[in-house]
């Protein structure tokens, strides 16, 4: 057997060089930097003032008192929280209305994942114009009589707010309903026809049949949305700029913002760490129920 | 599971079919001819803003004003014209480092990890289980925390500011780990037998994986080159910060400097703008259809 294993590897140099490579490039720039963001959070590191000094905690008191970073944290949350469930139920109706096979329903299943393929740059500013005071969303209200005044939607704080969480779920909705789709796509016909002789209701086959099938969709779907919308930049950069007053910036702007604007590298890590800790227990207690839900089904 | 939805339908209680649902008596000549008229709506309403710019992307400005959700009356190629002269040639430089910085990072992420997601396949259940963890939390990991070190690490190389410098960071990060793990869970499913099979002939780990694992896996790679495409061609923030102002941008990239650069807004170039820089990856995605299709209930039923 032994002369035969040394071969084998012998073999297999090529492809261990190749995986290393791989390896190292995902060391390079995805581990090595996330741990000297670790060790710059501690430096008051600033590319304007050459030399830096380890400064302790120093950074994570002073986000204690950053009423800008609270905004934009308490503003994050809310925006992860209430998209991700817009999102997903719309997503989930999407692929309920469209889970047919005939080519009309095709064609609006791809259609419907559209908003995924344009950049979020681009959904921002069509939404932008579409929002604006004289746009076509006021001209529409005013059509069927619902606002006879044209709503600033970006121009106020709360509804600048709002707004963006209808932009971000439009955009994740064509998402979701994709992941959606895939899964109904796999559940068993029998099911439902076995179901049905029974003389289960529509209603009671979405309950047993439906739901918990999808149930394994709706992790990775609740997951990947709440980690879009914590690392959310592009679509409220071109939306609103993180306007008005500041209303709308997310954490991932307040940190180039602190990183690049005010180069504040120390700072800025700090505030990265405590997104990176945030992201990592919301998804992590997020995939934990939702999978223990996935059983009890 | 099925036992579980065995028991779970032996609970529902036998309903007489008088006491059914209203919905269920409305006949299906009427039903379903509602349905589809229902989906057609609301699908059309949710892509109206695609819509949007489509038309007015080929309207003058007065007749976006006057009729922003018209077809155009007198369709113009004014916009689309005055985009692609724009003072720099923003759009031209824009779609020409796009599509260098697509075809190169999917092209090498493809190799990379499809050869990566082999090699870890066949290693120990500990071992692998490790490694994958790892490639776990670079799904997780937000930009904004590796962008300002990646920006470091590219200049301690000489790198940074450049196109190979965004290529390079592109190959190491999430990318990465979204393809190693729609192959890993491809790779799965080959029989192990395959690889032995292959490997008593003499053939060596690198012939094995291009004759015979990628040929096998083909549905993953579409997944894997379609995703990735589109979301290298619409990252915003890692060529904002990692190429900079000074050496023309990429088309998204470009497209918001063209767009929020403008004192008075210019509806009409902007949509010409933003026409033109969605064209390549929308018509990339609609030719794609069936691998698309094909990529995602193969990959849900894993």
């Amino acid at each position: 057997m032994k002369p035969l294993r040394i071969r084998l590897a012998r073999l297999d140099t090529g492809l261990s060089a190749v995986a290393a490579l791989a390896l190292a490039l995902y060391l390079a720039f995805l581990i090595v930097p996330v741990l000297l963001s670790l060790k710059t959070s501690f430096t008051n590191q600033n590319i304007l003032f050459p030399g830096s000094r380890f400064v302790g905690l120093a950074n994570y008191r002073q986000m204690l008192h950053d009423t800008a970073l609270r905004a934009s944290v308490e503003f994050t949350l809310e925006l992860a929280v209430s998209v991700t469930i817009v999102a997903n139920v719309v997503g989930l109706c999407f692929a309920l209305l469209l889970n047919r096979t005939s080519l009309s329903y095709r064609v609006l299943r791809t259609l419907a994942f559209l908003p995924q393929v344009i950049s979020g740059i681009i959904a921002g500013f069509v939404w932008s114009w579409m929002l604006s005071p004289d746009g076509l969303v006021n001209h529409l209200l005013a059509a069927i009589g619902v606002a006879s005044q044209p709503v600033n939607w970006l121009g106020t704080p709360q509804l600048a707010q709002l707004s963006a969480g209808v932009v971000v779920s439009w955009v994740l909705s064509g998402f979701t309903a994709v992941v959606y789709l895939a899964a109904l796509q796999n559940i068993p016909r029998e099911l439902y026809d076995a179901s049905s002789i029974d003389g289960a209701s529509r209603r009671q086959q979405f309950r047993t049949i439906t739901l918990p099938m999808v149930a394994p969709a709706t992790t990775i779907s609740v997951v990947i949305s709440l980690i879009t919308v914590l690392k959310l930049y592009d679509i409220i950069t071109a939306l609103t700029g993180g306007g008005p007053a500041f209303a709308t910036q997310s954490v991932a702007m307040y940190i180039i913002s602190v990183g690049f604007s005010n180069d504040a590298y120390g700072y800025a890590s700090a505030i990265a760490m405590v997104l990176l800790a945030l992201t990592a227990i919301l998804a992590l207690s997020v995939t934990t129920v939702l999978r223990r839900r996935e059983v009890d089904l | 599971m099925i036992t579980q939805h065995t028991a779970a339908r032996r609970a529902v209680p036998r309903t007489p079919a008088s006491s059914r649902p209203a919905a269920a008596l409305v006949p299906r000549a009427v039903r379903r001819p509602a349905r589809l008229a229902l989906a057609v709506l609301v699908i059309l309403a949710f892509v109206s803003p695609i819509y949007l710019t489509v038309v007015n992307a080929f309207k003058t400005n007065s007749a976006i004003a006057g009729s922003p959700g018209s077809l155009p009356v007198h369709p113009t190629l004014g916009n689309l014209s005055t985009a692609l002269t724009q003072p720099g040639h923003v759009l031209e430089i824009g779609l020409r480092n796009s599509l260098i910085v697509v075809v190169c990072s999917v092209a090498l992420l493809i190799l990379l990890g499809s050869a990566f997601s082999f090699w870890i396949s066949r290693k120990r259940t500990r071992a692998r289980a490790a490694v994958m963890a790892a490639f776990a939390v670079g799904l997780m990991i937000p930009p904004q925390i590796t962008v300002l070190p990646v920006i470091k690490i590219l200049a301690a190389i000489g790198l940074d500011h450049t196109y190979p410098g965004l290529i390079l960071s592109n190959l190491g990060g999430g990318y990465l780990s979204f393809a190693v793990f729609v192959y890993v869970g491809f790779m799965r499913s080959i029989p192990a037998e395959v690889v032995e099979a292959a490997r008593i002939d003499g053939a060596s780990g690198l012939r094995i994986w291009w004759t015979i694992i990628m040929p096998l896996v083909r549905p993953a790679t579409a997944t894997v080159g379609i995703f990735l495409s589109l979301w290298i061609w619409n990252d915003f923030l890692n060529p904002l910060l990692i190429i900079g102002p000074i050496t023309g941008q990429t088309v998204t990239v470009g497209l918001y400097d063209a767009v929020s650069n403008q004192v008075q807004p210019d509806y009409g170039l902007q949509f010409g703008f933003m026409f033109l820089a969605a064209l390549i990856p929308v018509a990339g995605y609609l030719l794609a259809q069936k691998q698309f299709r094909a990529g995602l209930t193969a990959g849900s039923a894993r």
